[in-house]
């Protein structure tokens, strides 16, 4: 009879634990999934900005057609991506783009002033700001994931449910640091 | 970031949560006490009305200041909600920011009115929190102190701090206010003399000595907590920012230019980012050894 109680106990026992690794893993997973979505909300955001700023840009620097060209391009290049890693890429691209162009509105001091250009010259600032902190924490998602894949006793129920370890956003150490505008 | 992940933020948020449960229960016998010693202080004969009295007043009170903690300590800093658009354009942008650093719900965000630098959270839990920052906080710092300051009280949101925290300040706030009732209508008791004498000049003594101890006692817990606490909302508030020199700039701030706001009801002074006065027995670390680790980080 007792043995019979402790077998019930181990198997109670062993569900549980079972269940409670199965959860962490769902709930892990589903934190990176998440945090990505909001990298792409951000992206998007970024980029349905850019026509209202070519459209400023346009009304006191037509000239400048190169620059604005570049930016078009790049929003284009970013809407087109798929994957987030290609499209953080894009947005780098977008990013050094938009650099060209706020430093040309150095030149044009009407633009420089107007209150639009500048409203959206802080709004992309603040889209820059929170994709990198969306970026930083689907890493911190995936490290916790990770970590969670690689230690004992997690390893082994990585195996048992065919979790593997995910891969970190890779963004070379140059491209984080702060944006520098040059003349 | 090692030093931060030697901390297991898991451990501490189930730690205030314990200890939210363990304070109610405190404060649900402290009450009841009170009770106790009311009644054989006042009316031995109404003994057991005045404990059933006690009891339902206590787990209402209970319910109530657990609900509504964060409403009562808004209220008691005369805060007022922000939206979006509009003058606090960049403190909601950067607390959206941290949001998506820390991946927190958003919290509602207030403002106060003072000259001070200064902030607090609060809340339930960090689905029905509250950030508040004062007006001379959003004039003084710059963007990077200000996110550094908001990222520490979404440090204080994230672990739980501001469960068991607001609790501590709203329900221990109101046992000072009710003992010191009690002080008062002793006082004007004790001029008129009764029959016996010995038997309530002890209750009278305990009354007094509950009366006096209970804030005391509760104003020791609120060390207690506040210390260690700051130390790791800074450490979280630099792993959702990667950034040091902003909350370290925003001390430093804080340290040069502080006055003590009097108008900051005592009771929820722990609540703060920084302590609202300055005199001896604060309740928080002092601001160079907080600007010293967050240097070592």
């Amino acid at each position: 009879m007792i043995i019979l109680w402790i077998a019930l106990g181990l198997a109670a026992l062993i569900i549980f634990v079972v269940f409670s690794y199965f959860n962490r893993f769902a709930v892990l997973g589903n934190r990176i999934d998440n945090s990505l979505s909001q990298i792409d909300v951000q992206l998007k955001r970024r980029a349905d900005l850019i026509p209202n700023l070519i459209e400023t840009v346009k009304g006191f620097a037509k000239h400048e057609k190169e620059a604005i060209k570049a930016v078009t391009d790049a929003r284009k290049a970013l809407i087109g991506a798929k994957g987030v890693e290609e499209k953080v890429k894009a947005d780098k691209g977008l990013e050094s783009a938009l650099k060209t162009i706020f430093a040309l509105a150095e030149n044009y001091p009407n633009l420089k002033a107007n209150e639009n250009f500048l409203e959206l010259q802080r709004e992309l600032a603040t889209t820059e700001d929170k994709i990198s902190y969306a970026r930083q924490y689907y890493n911190d998602s995936i490290l916790s994931y990770n970590n969670l894949c690689k230690t004992f006793p997690g390893v082994f129920f990585a195996g048992i449910f065919g979790k593997k370890p995910r891969e970190y956003l890779h963004i070379a150490e140059a491209e984080r640091k702060p944006v520098k505008v040059e003349f | 970031m090692p030093e931060n992940q030697r901390i297991d933020f898991r451990d501490q948020i189930s730690r205030n949560k314990t200890k939210s449960v363990f304070l109610m229960v405190i404060v649900f016998a402290v009450l009841v006490v009170l009770g106790y010693v009311i009644s054989y202080v006042f009316e031995p004969g109404y003994f057991f009305i005045i404990m059933i009295f006690a009891v339902i007043f206590s787990i209402s009170y209970l319910l109530i200041s657990y609900y509504n903690c964060d409403k009562i300590a808004l209220m008691s800093v005369g805060a007022q909600e922000i939206k979006r658009e509009g003058k606090y354009k960049q403190y909601y942008d950067l607390a959206e920011g941290l949001t998506l650093a820390s991946g927190l719900p958003m919290p509602k965000l207030y403002i106060m009115k003072s000259e001070q630098i200064n902030a607090f959270a609060s809340g339930r839990n960090p689905k029905k929190s509250v950030v508040c920052v004062t007006e001379g906080a959003l004039e003084k710092l710059d963007k990077k102190e200000l996110e550094g300051v908001l990222a520490h009280e979404l440090g204080h949101v994230g672990n739980y701090d501001i469960r068991y925290m607001t609790l501590v300040a709203v329900m221990v706030g109101m046992i000072s206010i009710i003992s010191q009732i009690f002080l008062r209508s002793l006082w004007f008791k004790s001029g008129g003399n009764s029959r016996d004498n010995k038997g309530s000049a002890i209750f009278m003594l305990i009354g007094v000595i509950l009366a006096v101890l209970a804030p005391i006692v509760v104003y020791l817990v609120q060390l207690a907590i506040s210390r260690k606490r700051e130390f790791s909302a800074d450490a979280t508030a630099v792993k959702f920012t990667r950034y040091p020199p902003g909350l370290i700039g925003a001390l430093k701030k804080i340290k040069q230019g502080n006055q003590p706001d009097k108008k900051i009801n005592r009771a929820v002074a722990p609540l703060f980012f920084a302590n609202p006065f300055t005199e001896l027995g604060s309740t928080h670390p002092s601001i160079d050894r907080r600007i010293e680790v967050l240097e070592k980080m």
